[in-house]
């Protein structure tokens, strides 16, 4: 039994619309730190080096 | 009393969930609210669907992330552990549950899925046992656990926990037999609650459609409300029936019982029911009785 054409268009349509969601609260995230001016990953990187330098 | 409650709600992702459905079940089934339709084969099926992936995801998941991914994303364990908690938990709901989504619709709409899912589908009630009722290897193989785990691993432990353990109750409460929804239609000043409700996350109204034995009478839609913790993913697909009132039958239309055991583990075990979906010559999908 086959997919049904119609079935499979929609599919692969929702499919790359999905790829926009996935990425929306990430892309939104960083524009809050865009905003903010903040770079928590290197605030990260930092510590954990300070860290290691001890 | 209110300590035992207390302690129910802080391990709510560990035993805390389980004990708290288990006793909603129990208050479903002595207030008759399974319909009277579940028998001797029906319940073991609920149960093992219950108990089963609890004890054998213990193990795999153990090995998924400490012994695969460390060698499938060498060097990033943790690499996310400096996103702040509201980004975290925003990221993994959509992640989890667009990925549950897209799992779901694709087990109804692509055919050679459908006999992996049909489990859930066949039970002709509706409860918070069918929640947990699944097929074992359908479970074990197509769920997006996996890919929270990953994100735990990568550094997003405390959101992840905090994102299961509401998705988990709200799934639950959608599949539950008590309609908790019911006063949001019918008190006048709760109806814009009840509009937004309704868009944004499963409710028992919505979710007990998409297990209606028909999608003929403007109230069941088993052809779509795919969404498990959000229905706006059906709303933005277009795959969404957003209705008020409940379906009169539940299950599947051709559905003969077939054995617990042929359910739980097809297609390693098939059933013995003629013409089923299940048994070892079966069509692939088949037809509703009514078409």
């Amino acid at each position: 039994m086959k997919i049904e054409k119609d079935v499979a268009k929609k599919l692969v349509r929702d499919g790359v619309i999905s790829l926009f969601l996935y990425a929306l609260p990430v892309a939104l995230m960083f524009l809050w730190f865009y905003i903010k001016g903040e770079r928590p990953w290197k605030e990260q990187k930092q510590a954990t080096e300070l860290t290691v330098n001890k | 009393m209110l300590k035992y409650v207390e302690a129910l709600f802080q391990h709510i992702n560990g035993w805390g969930l389980p004990v708290l459905l288990l006793i909603v079940g129990c208050i479903e089934f002595l207030f008759g609210l399974y319909n009277r339709k579940a028998d001797r084969n029906e319940f073991i099926l609920d149960l093992l669907s219950f108990a089963i992936p609890k004890i054998l995801f213990r193990p795999i998941l153990a090995y998924f992330s400490l012994q695969l991914l460390p060698v499938l994303l060498p060097g990033l364990q943790g690499s996310l552990s400096w996103v702040p908690f509201f980004w975290g938990a925003v990221i993994i709901a959509v992640a989890d549950d667009l990925t549950q989504y897209w799992n779901h619709r694709l087990h109804h709409q692509v055919p050679v899925l459908w006999r992996f899912h049909r489990t859930h589908h066949s039970a002709p009630y509706m409860g918070v046992a069918v929640y947990f009722r699944n097929n074992l290897i359908h479970v074990l193989l197509f769920s997006q656990v996996y890919l929270v785990v990953t994100l735990v691993y990568l550094g997003l432990g405390y959101p992840a926990l905090f994102v299961a353990g509401m998705k988990s109750i709200i799934v639950a409460a959608a599949h539950s037999s008590i309609p908790w929804d019911k006063p949001f239609y019918r008190i006048k000043w709760l109806h814009p609650v009840a509009w937004v409700m309704e868009r944004f996350i499963s409710t028992p109204a919505t979710h007990h459609a998409h297990h209606a034995v028909t999608s003929d009478d403007g109230v069941g839609y088993y052809k779509g409300n795919f969404g498990n913790m959000f229905f706006i993913w059906d709303i933005i697909f277009g795959t969404g029936l957003i209705t008020r009132k409940y379906p009169s039958a539940y299950g599947i239309s051709h559905y003969e019982r077939d054995e617990w055991y042929a359910q739980f583990l097809w297609p390693v075990l098939k059933s013995r029911v003629r013409d089923s979906e299940l048994s070892a010559n079966g069509p692939v999908v088949r037809m509703d009785d009514e078409e």
